[in-house]
């Protein structure tokens, strides 16, 4: 999805190369690299994927109302966006039942990211809000790998021993 | 005998002063690409422009989303003539960076344009090892060809930290036209209704989480055995 966006709206890429991305989850302090993500605790990471996952309940519901009015959004980036909002509901579902039997009760504490919402822009700045949408999908596609990476090293870890 | 002087004395001058209005600062330089074969570490390529007629010195510095400050590339020797190798040190996975290449030389510098690139973008694992073909032809079941290989060099896989998925292609050794199969994190690959005594071309690439195949590895070849034994059609009717 994010590439389909990139090709149709950001030609040359420039829109990556110009601007201050910034994500509302970058303060969730993740693992990085390889070692980090070996060294934390399976608890740990296993809560982490959680915060991820509750931070963007709300920014997943705005896209799907935002796609919406998307100039020329082909179908493919609309129907994605309501699948990944479903598919990211139903793997926080999951993931809520795992942490819960670790930690039962404990569930309901747990901090997580909050998105600040969509940036004011003024009506009918097309661009800005196009900008916005583009954001939001780069956050999340880094987020999609970085919880894909985290539950696979924990699969590996938990199931198979360290040798997947 | 003077004529013959100022030759010597002038040629030698002539070309000295083409030589000096012919030096000037150096080119542009262009960073062409960035590769993190496991995810571990990374490297970045440039393409010098042009020198300037001078000895050009070339320095690479980066910095990311959360580190505005500007960093020398640690090592300009690993990955060859005109790269820089980030060790893990240097190395985060889900940030973005910024890469600029400096050249200069006696008579002034020239930078390239930042290259922009989500680490993301730049994972490309190095091709399957040791591909190997073999054929199996039991009576009980249709016969076929398995293609075997080992994953690429350096990608851990065991940790999680890396997962790939292969492709195999084959073609008839005389054909264009490839065949291409899907192989999720299994090594191993079998093909049935292979046409015998034709020889096949075979070629496998892996893609580590959703990022850049690598190149195909080398072509192996096999030829299918002719059919030497005629089935048995007996049918026994008790």
């Amino acid at each position: 999805m994010f590439h389909e966006f990139e090709e149709r709206f950001t030609p040359d890429r420039r829109i990556l190369a110009q601007s201050g991305m910034s994500c509302h989850t970058s303060s969730l302090n993740t693992p990085e690299d390889k070692e980090q993500a070996q060294q934390i605790q399976h608890e740990d990471l296993l809560n982490l994927v959680l915060k991820v996952l509750r931070s963007w309940n709300d920014p997943l519901l705005h896209m799907v109302s935002e796609v919406q009015d998307i100039p020329q959004a082909p179908d493919t980036i609309l129907w994605k966006t309501v699948e990944i909002e479903e598919q990211a509901k139903q793997l926080l579902e999951g993931m809520e039942r795992i942490v819960g039997r670790i930690h039962p009760g404990d569930l309901e504490n747990e901090v997580y990211s909050p998105w600040p919402g969509p940036p004011a822009a003024a009506p009918g700045d097309e661009n800005s809000r196009l900008f916005a949408f583009y954001n939001l999908v780069h956050c999340l596609r880094r987020d999609a790998h970085k919880i894909d990476n985290y539950l696979k090293v924990l699969k590996c870890r938990l199931i198979h021993d360290g040798n997947c | 005998m003077l004529q013959k002087v100022v030759c010597i004395l002038i040629v030698p001058i002539c070309i000295r002063v083409t030589a000096l209005s012919a030096q000037s600062p150096p080119g542009q330089p262009t960073v062409t690409h960035c590769r993190s074969y496991e995810k571990e570490t990374f490297n970045c390529w440039w393409k010098p422009g042009p020198d300037g007629g001078l000895p050009t010195n070339y320095t690479l510095v980066y910095w990311t989303e959360k580190n505005n400050k500007r960093i020398e590339c640690p090592d300009y020797h690993t990955s060859g003539p005109y790269s820089c190798s980030f060790s893990k040190a240097h190395f985060s996975m889900w940030i973005l960076y910024s890469v600029i290449v400096n050249a200069s030389n006696a008579l002034g510098w020239n930078a390239s344009y930042e290259y922009k690139f989500d680490m993301l973008d730049i994972v490309q694992p190095f091709p399957p090892r040791n591909l190997s073909l073999s054929y199996e032809a039991v009576e009980t079941s249709m016969p076929y060809l398995i293609v075997k290989w080992n994953t690429p060099e350096k990608a851990d896989v065991k940790t999680g930290w890396m997962t790939l998925v292969y492709q195999v292609r084959l073609r008839e050794e005389k054909q264009q036209i490839w065949e291409e199969h899907i192989v999720e994190q299994q090594t191993k690959l079998k093909i049935f209704s292979l046409t015998p005594g034709k020889t096949y071309a075979v070629q496998v690439r892996c893609n580590a989480d959703k990022g850049k195949w690598s190149e195909w590895s080398e072509e192996e070849y096999f030829q299918i055995p002719e059919v030497t034994k005629k089935q048995d059609l007996t049918l026994w009717i008790s």
